[in-house]
């Protein structure tokens, strides 16, 4: 399990999304990362991989709503932040898609993926609670 | 080499490992050296601009296959494409700290994407003039960050 309870952010809803997501990459690893035929497992690695990048949208789009509903600051940082994420994400998995689905990209990727997820979480996430609580901790 | 151009690199290789790995760093000594040793499981950034030069970092297995275990939740036996990626991927954002502290001291810089190489050991020359090598002690092992830098 790759979900930590120093990344929750102090607003159910956001730590609820991001520990389903983390569940969602964690996954995807698990299925990369089990001994066995690559072939064998593909089907299954397509699988959470369709099902994770699917939540990746969904999250960030319910983020950015939150985000705005409270007048968050560093709003248009935050959705470029996203969009880099998604933009990532996107051109790994056009690359898999054009050059096929091989163990090594899909490892890499997997890497990256969880890097990225945890530094945007424990780093820039953290930033959402510490303004929910400077505004006296209302619209959690 | 100025002390700014170590510092950045050195805070943001503390932030970044507290923040991801849960890790504390000390400084375990601090020598220049003409060229670097490397280990198990190294990266090496390049920077560009303002200062140009290269920033290495060199990794022990064990604690590679630790740092990876710290961020998956999962064991990791061996270093595969999985495990070198996300220790490159570590490397990049301590790179993209380190830039982010050296433009507070106005020096604009970009990270060349990092290259990573696995259980190669060899000796590689920072050309003619002399690296800092600071060996980096934490709780799951001690690593290697070489720093060489000039002013354009």
């Amino acid at each position: 399990m790759m979900w930590k309870e120093k990344y929750k952010v102090g607003v159910p809803i956001i730590d609820e999304q991001h520990e389903e997501l983390f569940n969602r990459v964690s996954d995807f690893i698990q299925t990369v990362q089990t001994k066995g035929s690559w072939e064998q497992k593909l089907v299954k690695v397509k699988e959470t991989m369709a099902f994770m990048q699917e939540y990746v949208v969904t999250h960030f789009d319910d983020e950015e709503v939150y985000l705005e509903k409270i007048n968050y600051p560093d709003l248009q940082k935050h959705k470029d932040a996203h969009k880099q994420f998604k933009d990532a994400v996107n051109n790994y998995v056009k690359l898999l898609d054009e050059q096929g689905y091989s163990e090594e990209v899909v490892q890499e990727f997997s890497a990256k993926l969880m890097t990225w997820l945890i530094m945007h979480v424990a780093a820039m996430d953290q930033k959402i609670g510490h303004y929910v609580n400077s505004q006296g901790g209302k619209n959690i | 080499m100025k002390a700014e151009y170590v510092n950045s690199f050195y805070q943001a290789t503390r932030d970044v490992f507290n923040l991801m790995l849960d890790l504390e760093t000390e400084k375990e000594s601090l020598q220049l050296v003409e060229g670097v040793i490397s280990r198990d499981a190294n990266v090496i950034l390049g920077v560009t601009g303002d200062l140009r030069g290269t920033i290495m970092f060199c990794f022990p297995r064990e604690m590679t296959l630790e740092m990876v275990k710290i961020m998956s939740g999962m064991a990791m036996d061996e270093i595969d494409s999985f495990v070198s990626s996300a220790l490159g991927e570590v490397a990049n954002i301590i790179g993209g700290n380190a830039l982010t502290l050296l433009s507070t001291n106005q020096y604009s810089c970009d990270i060349v994407p990092p290259q990573i190489f696995v259980g190669d050991y060899k000796s590689t020359s920072m050309s003619n003039e002399k690296a800092l090598l600071l060996s980096l002690k934490t709780s799951i092992g001690s690593f290697d960050l070489v720093i060489y830098l000039k002013e354009k």
